[in-house]
């Protein structure tokens, strides 16, 4: 544990929760290996698995070819062999090359096979626009896995759920799409202290980030965090709003949504991707579907806007949903 | 378009070429198959044969719906391949490869209960989308597999189980295994970059993974030198410092030979080979398709690449080995023929009611219930 402490304090950050959930998870199961472009010699290009091939060997950190297709039909394989795998893709932007084996190959597997074959697959990456990363360098394209039945899809917002999701993802039998937050890998703000003993967060329950009566605001990811400060700045008007981390969008912690409406009669999602067809879409749908009769004003959403991620900040800011945005729609909603 | 004719290979096209896995000495691997090993390949293909004769007529009478991906006159691919490898090795068929599901380990006895590959009447559960099949009828034709029997489950989307098959390997040999797996491919497959994907890594780790290219010179309805820039798929193996042999996909025992040498050359931890096996594809891609395959193959380049039939190449080398008279020769006739001019006296007698108990279990099976189509999308426990 040394090693992923703060020298400062003893708080832990995301990234260093990251490795040591899939350290630990190394160190107890004997047949996990990690899969990556530059995971082993590098120890990947943020870090995530830096020092795990010194210590469990290049048999079990395989340093991959440029191929995302590779890695994932590989992980497949090694699953249908009695493997664990934690697969990395470089940036998350890059899953696409990889596609037809996550949607067909791996999504469907255990469906295809009437359960014969489980597949111990977690696929993590880096993800997340608001810091200049461009078109390639930005993306969360969640709502492409969220559509393949099949998949699991994990994005934690917190050091504590990146560790505890991450271990819990590792255990899992399906497989698992896990978005990691890359402007929060390192953020001091955020680490906290961990605990010594082995816990788990289980996939499918959201995590109430803020109490409130007015609004629920409802994220994910690094969305939680403005959603965090579009809620301290409607305290100040008076408005007290709810603010609801998803942390795992399938399986979807229903019940928490649901009950918070109940509550505040009012929701916004918030969430970077875009528009259409995304994620944020289906929650609405869903809340219309659960939570009709309890709203007292239509549940919107607030999202990127139907473009790809420039580059220039100004650009950047311009199409991603910004914490005077939130304030603004939740000031409309609250006083609808 | 200049279209080449399309012909056959004459027998023993690739055994010219050198190959870095080719044998030092001249005595090839099937020179040490036994005269009951050499009649077995024989009943093999009698039973790949009828298995496609028999679901072209019942599909023919109406008793079958989707779609026969007929493995007519490539059958000496599917028997010559798998006819060497362990029950513990694993294969990746494809949709023209439905036989190798029950041909895998055939060898351990035929009604051997606990032999490593299918039994006829799984195979045959699935050809009739009934719940005895493997995948409890979830998705269609040759999309099955089994973890315990060690196939590798398909999908549509070709060559994208040569990574699968890399995986499994990779983890047999963390296992301490020494399995080595068959993928099977068509020649039009090899042009998904997923095919070099996945071969360019199974190089790098010197994994045990055979690729087997049928080269049918078809690709539903494309000719192969619209698919394929090269004379040869197999010299693609040069990319990868890999062996890529040639076999004549219409003899039996020279598609033994190479496949063979590859398991040898992988089972010594000397990493993948490329084994393309020269055949023709004797109908349309599909049932669906024989009728526009007429009009876009020649009658002629049709009766040239089909005349070579594999078992009648097989029975020429029974002979010419004494292991089969020429009167025994003649008794089951089911080369050269249409499907559909063949009758079940063209085949050995327990062929047919091996292939006809297969059917039986089919039919005595019930459709999955209509509920199982919302099951195993997740798996709830460990």
């Amino acid at each position: 544990m040394a090693a992923t402490l703060d020298p400062v304090t003893t708080k832990t950050n995301y990234l260093n929760a990251l490795k040591s959930a899939i350290d630990e998870e190394m160190g107890r199961n004997p047949d996990m290996i990690c899969l990556g472009e530059d995971i082993g010699i590098l120890g990947g290009a943020f870090g995530v698995t830096e020092g795990l091939q010194a210590k469990y060997g290049t048999h079990r950190v395989m340093d991959m070819p440029i191929s995302e297709a590779a890695i994932v039909g590989v992980s497949c394989g090694a699953a249908l062999g009695g493997k664990t795998v934690m697969a990395e893709m470089q940036f998350i932007d890059f899953i696409s090359c990889g596609f037809d084996q996550i949607v067909n190959m791996l999504a469907t597997y255990h469906y295809r096979t009437a359960g014969e074959v489980a597949m111990n697959v977690v696929i993590r990456g880096p993800a997340g626009a608001y810091g200049g990363g461009a078109l390639y360098h930005s993306q969360m394209n969640e709502a492409w896995f969220c559509q393949s039945p099949g998949l699991r899809v994990v994005v934690p917002s917190t050091p504590y759920d990146a560790k505890g999701l991450m271990k819990a993802a590792l255990r899992d039998p399906n497989p698992v799409i896990f978005y990691e937050i890359k402007q929060l890998y390192r953020l001091s703000d955020i680490a906290e202290e961990l605990p010594e003993e082995d816990y788990i967060v289980p996939l499918g329950q959201a995590a109430i980030r803020r109490a409130g009566t007015d609004l629920t605001l409802i994220s994910y990811g690094q969305n939680v965090y403005h959603c965090l400060d579009a809620a301290k700045k409607l305290e100040d008007e008076g408005m007290q709003v709810e603010v609801i981390d998803l942390r795992s969008l399938v399986p979807l912690d229903e019940a928490t949504i649901l009950e918070s409406i109940k509550k505040t009669n009012r929701a916004l999602v918030v969430n970077e991707a875009p528009r259409t067809c995304g994620f944020a879409g289906e929650l609405v749908a869903r809340i219309n579907e659960l939570a009709f009769e309890h709203l007292d004003a239509p549940p919107l959403r607030l999202t990127r806007m139907d473009t790809p991620v420039p580059w220039a900040k100004a650009l950047e800011n311009f199409v991603l949903p910004q914490v005077d945005d939130i304030v603004s729609t939740a000031r409309r909603l609250i006083r609808y | 378009m200049e279209t080449k004719t399309l012909t056959p290979p004459k027998s023993g096209s690739g055994s010219g070429r050198k190959s870095k896995a080719e044998p030092q000495s001249t005595t090839k691997p099937s020179d040490l198959l036994t005269p009951e090993d050499c009649l077995e390949m024989l009943k093999q293909l009698y039973l790949a044969r009828y298995f496609d004769v028999r679901l072209i007529k019942e599909k023919r009478r109406g008793r079958l719906t989707g779609t026969l991906y007929s493995s007519h006159n490539q059958e000496a691919i599917l028997v010559g391949s798998l006819y060497g490898l362990n029950g513990t090795d694993w294969i990746s068929p494809i949709h023209r490869d439905m036989p190798a599901f029950f041909i895998k380990d055939l060898r351990a006895g035929w009604d051997n209960p606990d032999r490593l590959g299918m039994s006829i009447g799984e195979v045959c559960a699935q050809v009739w989308c009934r719940s005895g099949s493997p995948g409890r009828a979830r998705d269609n034709w040759s999309h099955i597999g089994s973890k315990s029997k060690r196939i590798v489950h398909s999908t549509s989307m070709l060559a994208g189980t040569i990574p699968v098959a890399a995986g499994v390997v990779l983890a047999d040999r963390l296992n301490g295994g020494d399995a080595v797996v068959l993928t099977y491919n068509g020649e039009g497959s090899t042009a998904q970059g997923v095919f070099h994907e996945a071969i360019n890594f199974a190089a790098v780790h010197k994994l045990p993974v055979i690729t087997i290219v049928e080269n049918n010179m078809w690709a539903y309805g494309t000719p192969v030198e619209l698919e394929c820039p090269t004379e040869d798929v197999a010299t693609r193996a040069a990319g990868y410092g890999i062996p890529g042999l040639i076999a004549d996909g219409q003899d039996v025992f020279d598609v033994y030979d190479k496949v063979m040498v590859a398991v040898e050359h992988a089972r010594a931890g000397k990493g993948p080979s490329i084994v393309e096996c020269k055949t023709f594809r004797a109908y349309g891609h599909g049932d669906h398709d024989d009728d526009r395959a007429a009009r876009y193959r020649t009658k002629e380049d049709v009766e040239s690449g089909r005349s070579r039939d594999p078992i009648a190449i097989c029975k020429i080398h029974l002979v010419n080995k004494g292991y089969l008279t020429k009167a025994e020769a003649k008794k089951y006739m089911a080369e050269n023929k249409h499907a559909t001019q063949t009758s079940d006296e063209d085949f050995p007698p327990d062929v047919v009611s091996y292939m006809s108990k297969g059917i039986e279990f089919a039919l005595a099976s019930p459709p999955p219930p209509a509920e199982e189509g919302a099951m195993w999308v997740f798996r709830e426990e460990n």
